[in-house]
């Protein structure tokens, strides 16, 4: 990825304000409880990284932040407000990339980009999709099909795609997964601007030691539960592997 | 409307340049025309009655098909959760999809009735656009309920044949209504009643107002 020209959030909050509280959010699927008694707060312009085991219900608490599914009890609140389904003022200021594209495979990328500029109303989506497609790299190749790239291009996309609207809050759920070292060198890069920039960022994340290094707090479940919500210079990598056994 | 408009233009675009839909569902609905034309004998000709029965059989399982087909571009990569995400009403997602789909299928069955005429022999000259506009009023009802399930059964791993059982039943009232209506036409010679339209519009009315409002409970990322 080439230099980003990331935007300031227009309606970037006071640090102290919170982007996200959990409260006492609990969620169960067919009767298996994923996620129990999940209260935390996250504040405007934080980098947090989720920290956990498989099946320790991160990806279920990212889909819940995202408003895609939700919680079984308790509330959410997103930068101040009740966050629900058909919430969606809030919707405007989320984005997530996922473990999967959400891209189109038969648009090309400079397609993908201007629908959800569309959908989302930002002014001028044509401009808007080539500037994002600068911003990745990827503007020689904008007109072909995303079904032809490769995982790192693909991965490129989907996150100019969840950028397109200058979100304020990015959930990320493994967006390094499958990439090579180079592109995840420009994640991490694009992701450290983003922070700069003041936007919320929520990482789900394998890696630990990668994340300690680039979130600067850690929220660890285990069983459904916060068992860490510290920042992350004064955790180790040894601390939460025993965490997350 | 605009968020409306934009999706068609994407699931037609999309349509367009891999025509998986299309072309499957062409095939399908004419294979069917032969099989039952085979099965039943070619030499009789068939009335109006027994024509729209034929064209139901091919209209029904071609569009099973095609709501399932469309639906799957939405699901394939989890595209579907960047849609639930954006600053769009649920129900925008459901018209968009349901307009997609009464253009295909109203493409397969400009296709399939005259596949139909000529393989049977159906006289529709006595009422063409009495015909066109029954069977048109009862796709759109079919096109409504069928989005709708679609979308519910996509998130299950049983789909097709889950999705053919939930919607046929459903579909009933629509195709015993508008064959009704040209047996009165083509048999009897009797005008289509304001009253049995009246039915078969009000039967779209229900089916496109409760889809609408149920939609966006049925769809799971």
């Amino acid at each position: 990825m080439t230099q980003t020209q990331v935007q300031s959030s227009p309606r970037m909050s006071t640090p102290v304000d919170a982007a996200i509280e959990l409260l006492d959010i609990s969620k169960s699927i067919d009767e298996r409880a994923i996620l129990r008694s999940v209260t935390a707060t996250i504040p405007s312009g934080q980098f947090v990284t989720i920290l956990g085991a498989n099946g320790t219900g991160k990806s279920t608490l990212l889909k819940i932040l995202s408003t895609l599914i939700p919680p079984s009890s308790g509330e959410l609140r997103l930068f101040g407000q009740t966050a629900t389904a058909t919430s969606v003022d809030l919707r405007r200021r989320i984005a997530l990339i996922g473990h999967q594209s959400m891209l189109y495979r038969d648009l090309s990328a400079r397609e993908n980009l201007e629908l959800f500029a569309k959908l989302y109303g930002v002014a001028n989506p044509t401009a808007r999709a080539q500037q994002m497609l600068n911003v990745i790299g990827l503007s020689a190749r904008s007109s072909d099909p995303v079904r032809n790239f490769s995982r790192g291009m693909i991965q490129r996309v989907a996150i100019a795609r969840a950028l397109v609207h200058n979100p304020d809050l990015l959930l990320a759920d493994e967006p390094f997964a499958g990439l090579d070292a180079p592109s995840i060198d420009a994640l991490e890069h694009l992701l450290a601007q983003l922070h700069e920039a003041g936007k919320t960022i929520v990482l789900v994340n394998h890696d630990i030691e990668q994340s300690l290094r680039i979130a600067e707090h850690a929220i660890v479940l285990r069983g459904g539960r916060v068992v860490v919500d510290q920042p992350t210079h004064r955790l180790y990598e040894r601390e939460i592997l025993s965490e997350v056994r | 409307m605009n968020a409306v408009l934009t999706l068609i233009a994407k699931d037609l675009r999309i349509e367009a340049r891999n025509r998986q839909t299309l072309g499957l569902v062409m095939v399908l609905g004419i294979l069917i025309i032969t099989v039952l034309g085979l099965g039943l004998g070619t030499q009789n000709n068939v009335n109006g009655f027994s024509a729209t029965a034929v064209l139901w059989v091919a209209y029904l399982f071609s569009g099973v098909l095609c709501f399932e087909k469309t639906m799957a571009v939405e699901r394939n990569d989890a595209v579907l959760s960047a849609l639930l995400m954006a600053p769009i009403d649920r129900g925008v997602i459901y018209l968009a999809k349901l307009l997609g789909n009464l253009v295909l299928i109203l493409a397969v069955a400009a296709v399939v009735t005259p596949a139909g005429v000529l393989f049977f022999g159906f006289d529709l000259s006595a009422a063409p656009i009495t015909f066109a506009g029954v069977m048109a009023l009862s796709i759109l009802g079919f096109a409504a309920i069928g989005t709708l399930f679609a979308a519910m059964v996509s998130s299950s791993r049983l789909q097709g044949g889950l999705l053919a059982m939930m919607i046929f039943p459903i579909t009933l009232p629509l195709v015993l209504v508008s064959t009704q209506l040209m047996m009165r036409t083509f048999r009897d010679g009797l005008p289509v009643s304001a009253a049995s339209v009246g039915v078969l519009v009000a039967f779209d009315l229900i089916f496109l107002t409760v889809s609408w409002l149920v939609f966006e409970w049925v769809l799971e990322p």
